[in-house]
């Protein structure tokens, strides 16, 4: 065997390696993109639960109540397609719960507000990694290497909500 | 939240000072004390001078310099077989990589494990050249970092730069009972003193901008005193001292913790003239939580602590004339000096580790929601696959 032919099996073997390796790169990628929405969604799941309830447990005025529960109601039935536009108006009518929450007259659950401000804070935890998932399987799609040898296979694209966690 | 156990791997040697080696070894404590279970594998040196039973020795460490300041770090084949050896034995729920883009022990780790993995970026650099070359590599595995922490707005801007994705900030922790508690040094406490902690040699520590300003203020203040806390050799720098000066600064050496809270609640002022270089500022945090007034030059992680301005007073970086401005203000004023000491114990509270660990547990929690534990890459593989 010539120096060209030893030189070409290396070649052969090295792209095949590299092959291999981006394919699980990207595998890898897209795992931890499913796996932080499932996350994110039984977390925002458990919120508009908690949102629910809080209009069960006290004595809000009716107007308000009647905003947060179908903006949870909402929020739980949308399709993945409205979904974030459905939790950001979930996240909009429960910050008036925060801003009423200091009027001592209208007797609300302590307990249950505690929790919300829990899950709003590992909320936007969620957000955040799910974000960062979905950025980085998208910047590894982006290669022309894993264009052209279809690596992706036939898994969709991940999509970038816009979560605002802003007004979490 | 069921019981965890953790695989805590530190990048440095364990025996040499540090800001990651305290973090570390804090935040291990509290979690412990929460019921989990923490492994720490870090390189040590001089295996006398450690006594945690916790620690696992992953071998001497070697000194390469890094970023201007010379770091203790270990790699090579002999050190990656043993860091899989100890995730084996482990059996962890998750593993936490203190600054894994450094070439040491947390990089191998992040390469051999998979599994939740939460790495910690502490350093925060301008972006080098270097990594142009590295990256590509670094990415991979980097990216296999199930979630990512910085430790401050700095930290994260570096991490972005570098490797092109984000992080959740969550700062450094202090113990702040203890500094709020410490009682102050009698010797020590006089009327108009100020203080300053640190490696006074390094220049980007800024002890000769404080050095500069100290003139002036006497000229408005005259009984002003400065402290200088901080390993390094304080006669040299008071030879170089103008005469008038030297009965005005009492160096003190390094000082233990406690003594380290002690002065911090003994003295009137904290000053931090530091030039830049500094991710967090944990110094700042502490003297806060202490109820001590705190000035420092406006970087941006200065002004994050300080809460803009808020929580302590900025002066202009590298300016000395207004230091000496900001100084003179404020040691003629006991009013603001009260409102600031107040304000700055309620703004550190947020720093402590109760709030802190909390914040990590949380992120813990996020990384294992996979439902998997750690383990080896090699053994996914499929010709090791049983």
């Amino acid at each position: 065997m010539n120096l060209t032919q030893v030189l070409i099996v290396l070649i052969v073997l090295f792209v095949g390696w590299y092959l291999t390796f981006s394919a699980s790169r990207l595998d890898r990628l897209h795992h931890r993109v499913e796996t932080s929405w499932a996350t994110l969604d039984s977390l925002l799941q458990k919120r508009a639960a908690i949102a629910m309830e809080i209009v069960r447990e006290s004595s809000l005025d009716p107007a308000t109540s009647f905003l947060i529960s179908t903006s949870a109601h909402a929020a739980r039935e949308a399709v993945i397609s409205d979904r974030s536009e459905a939790e950001s108006v979930l996240s909009e009518s429960l910050k008036m719960v925060k801003e009423i929450a200091y009027d001592e007259s209208l007797e609300l659950p302590s307990e249950l507000l505690i929790e919300l401000s829990d899950i709003t804070n590992k909320i936007k935890l969620a957000i955040n990694l799910h974000l960062e998932a979905v950025n980085a399987a998208r910047n590894v799609r982006r290669k022309i290497i894993i264009r052209i040898f279809r690596l992706a296979g036939k898994a969709p694209l991940p999509v970038r909500y816009a979560f605002e966690d802003d007004v979490l | 939240m069921k019981k965890l156990k953790i695989g805590m791997v530190c990048p440095y040697g364990w025996d040499s000072p540090g800001g990651v080696q305290t973090h570390i070894r804090e935040l291990t404590k509290h979690l412990q004390d929460e019921g989990h279970q923490v492994s720490v594998f870090a390189p040590v040196s001089d295996e006398e001078r450690v006594n945690e039973s916790w620690l696992v020795n992953a071998g001497k460490p070697i000194s390469i310099p890094v970023n201007g300041s010379v770091a203790r770090v270990l790699f090579g084949p002999i050190a990656s077989s043993r860091v899989k050896q100890w995730i084996t034995q482990g059996d962890f729920d998750l593993l936490h990589l203190h600054e894994p883009a450094i070439p040491s022990l947390s990089l191998l780790a992040c390469s051999a494990a998979t599994g939740p993995m939460v790495g910690t970026f502490h350093v925060s650099s301008p972006k080098q050249k270097a990594i142009y070359a590295i990256g590509p590599i670094l990415e991979p595995i980097v990216e296999k970092l199930t979630a990512r922490i910085a430790v401050s707005e700095s930290a994260r801007q570096t991490l972005k730069d570098h490797f092109d994705t984000d992080a959740v900030v969550i700062p450094n922790g202090i113990e702040s009972s203890q500094y709020s508690s410490a009682q102050p040094t009698i010797h020590w406490r006089n009327p108009h003193t100020l203080g300053f902690i640190g490696r006074f040699e390094e220049s980007r520590k800024g002890l000769q901008i404080l050095l500069d300003a100290l003139p002036i203020i006497a000229r408005f203040v005259p009984d002003v005193r400065l402290l200088v806390a901080g390993p390094g050799d304080g006669d040299e720098l008071i030879k170089k001292l103008d005469i008038g000066l030297r009965n005005r600064i009492v160096f003190l050496g390094f000082l233990s913790e406690q003594e380290k809270a002690s002065f911090l609640k003994s003295i009137n002022i904290y000053v931090a003239p530091n030039t830049g270089g500094e991710s967090f500022g944990i110094i700042l945090t502490e003297a806060l939580s202490a109820g001590t007034p705190v000035v420092g030059s406006d970087i941006s992680a200065f002004k994050a602590v300080l809460d803009n301005g808020e929580a302590g007073l900025l002066f202009k970086n590298g300016d000395s004339a207004d230091l000496a401005k900001v100084l003179i203000g404020l040691l003629r004023d006991e009013e603001l000096q009260q409102s600031l000491s107040s304000k700055g114990k309620l703004s550190s509270q947020k720093y402590d580790w109760q709030v802190v660990a909390d914040q990590i547990l949380s992120v813990y929690e996020m990384a294992m929601a996979g439902n998997n534990k750690v383990g080896l890459i090699s053994d996914s593989r499929f010709w090791n696959r049983r």
